[in-house]
């Protein structure tokens, strides 16, 4: 064991050239290299959160823009809804207010031409049975059917009650009225059968009243005693119109829910 | 039976002369010079790099953590110091496998060599570090009684380095040589390989010593008045 002094020497003299010799071909360069590849990470690293940042403003940027286009979007379609409603209410309601107008006018023109026909009805009738109590009155008892009615009339003034005939010869003036035309021979019989059956000599006055169509009516006051064939007739024509009524209510109830069955339809289709 | 390589003269000429401890430092400073040259010629900063940067790498980054484990302190300063120690001394060891090659870490001359240059920087360090009187103040710490004891420390655990390490690789070369001659077949390989963790951990330890004495003298008392 011993020590050589000048190797001693000579060994930190290498010993410190060897240090100067790493420190610039290893630890330096090394240590530089790994400086700068940490130094492009980390501008990497930053460029990347830079571009991710950037890409995070941009995304928030869509998104708002979409929701708020989707917001206007919703607002459209909810005032197009709300229009389209109102629209089709409105047109339902003219459609309904045209309907009930058509359906007042049409009722109307039905009554008319039920009144009208009813009015002719009458007349024909009267005049139809008129002529047929005519004929057979004379064909079966050569008597005449204005013969018949003054005799009617006289046999009604038969009938009346004593209370009544007092009432008709202290009703003002007397009245004879019917519905064709009067001819001396009975009118001579009229006024005697008045006059007899009612006490009274006053002298009937006589006119022809279209109304009456097929009858004889004696009048004083507010008195009056009358036979006619529009009596008939009246009951006739309630049963007759009765009839109508029905079949007038059978028809609108059929129209009213062919309208209905429309009405649910509409509906179905445009909800 | 040649103990130090101290004792192989190459070349003499009056008082100078090469030795064989002398011989084998150079190869081992031109293998580290050059491998490093070669490989850091063409260094590259990319993703991809050569396995040999990527070692190398790797072994600097090893010695930059393990200084900073030990003196708590930026390493950038103590790596080419303690670095070089590390390197050369594991280097000189390694070589050991080659026939005919003697560690020149087995010359005491080496060790004392290192051991010198650890016990140089130590104050030259402190002094960067704390000052003259800073550093000189830990001498007469904690009473100026103990001034004799620290330095006898000093300088004690200076020849502990050196001759540690002279101990533990010239034995390993001994052992090895005289088991060759005892028995020539497989023991000297595992004596061989024993020798070879021998040298790395006392490369370990001499790196290691050094930066701790070193790191006590900058900065370990920090926390003085």
């Amino acid at each position: 064991m011993q020590i050589d002094w000048l190797t001693v020497a000579a060994q930190i003299v290498n010993f410190l050239v060897l240090v100067w010799l790493l420190k610039h071909f290893l630890y330096g360069p090394v240590t530089a290299a790994m400086a700068r590849r940490e130094d492009r990470i980390a501008e990497r690293v930053n460029s990347a959160r830079e571009r991710e940042d950037a890409a995070e403003r941009e995304r928030e940027r869509l998104h708002e823009r979409m929701e708020r286009l989707e917001d206007r979007r919703d607002a459209v379609l909810e005032q197009a809804r709300e229009e389209a409603e109102s629209e089709k209410q409105r047109l339902l309601e003219e459609a309904r207010a045209d309907v009930d107008d058509k359906r007042e006018h049409w009722r109307q023109q039905l009554r008319d031409e039920q009144d009208a026909f009813a009015k002719q009805l009458r007349r024909q009738t009267a005049e139809g049975f008129a002529d047929l109590a005519r004929k057979a009155l004379s064909d079966l008892a050569d008597v005449r059917l204005e013969d018949r009615m003054v005799e009617t009339l006289g046999a009604r003034l038969v009938g009346l009650a004593e209370d009544e005939r007092e009432q008709f010869r202290g009703a003002g003036e007397l009245v004879v009225s019917t519905g064709f035309e009067l001819d001396d021979e009975r009118r001579a019989r009229l006024t005697e059968l008045v006059q007899e059956h009612l006490g009274d000599d006053r002298q009937p006055g006589f006119e022809q009243d279209p109304e009456l169509v097929c009858g004889i009516a004696l009048t004083a006051g507010g008195r009056r005693l009358a036979w006619s064939l529009a009596d008939y007739l009246d009951g006739f024509e309630r049963k007759l119109t009765a009839h109508l009524d029905h079949r007038q209510r059978e028809s609108a109830d059929t129209e009213s829910k062919t309208e209905s069955d429309a009405e649910r339809e509409t509906a179905a289709t445009s909800s | 039976m040649t103990i130090s390589p101290d004792q192989i003269l190459l070349w003499q000429w009056g008082p100078l002369h090469i030795n064989a401890t002398l011989a084998y430092t150079w190869l081992v400073m031109l293998l580290l010079t050059g491998g490093s040259w070669l490989i850091t010629r063409r260094l590259r900063t990319g993703p991809d790099i050569s396995r040999w940067q990527n070692l190398l790498e790797v072994l600097v980054t090893g010695l930059k953590d393990q200084i900073r484990d030990v003196s708590r302190q930026d390493p950038g300063q103590y790596l080419p110091f303690v670095g070089t120690l590390f390197i050369f001394i594991a280097t000189a060891n390694l070589l050991s496998l080659v026939p005919g090659y003697m560690p020149p870490t087995g010359s005491l001359s080496t060790t004392t060599a290192l051991a010198l240059c650890v016990l140089t920087a130590v104050p030259l360090y402190g002094v960067l570090h704390r000052g003259p009187i800073g550093y000189l103040r830990r001498y007469v710490q904690p009473t100026p009684l103990m001034l004799p004891f620290n330095l006898i420390g000093e300088l004690s655990r200076t020849v502990a380095l050196a001759v540690r390490l002279y101990g533990n690789i010239m034995s390993g070369t001994v052992i090895v040589g005289i088991l060759i001659s005892l028995t020539p077949f497989l023991f000297p390989i595992v004596m061989q390989l024993l020798g070879l963790l021998t040298g790395m951990i006392q490369a370990y330890i001499f790196a290691v010593l050094a930066m701790v004495y070193i790191a006590s003298a900058s900065s370990a008392q920090k926390g003085e008045p």
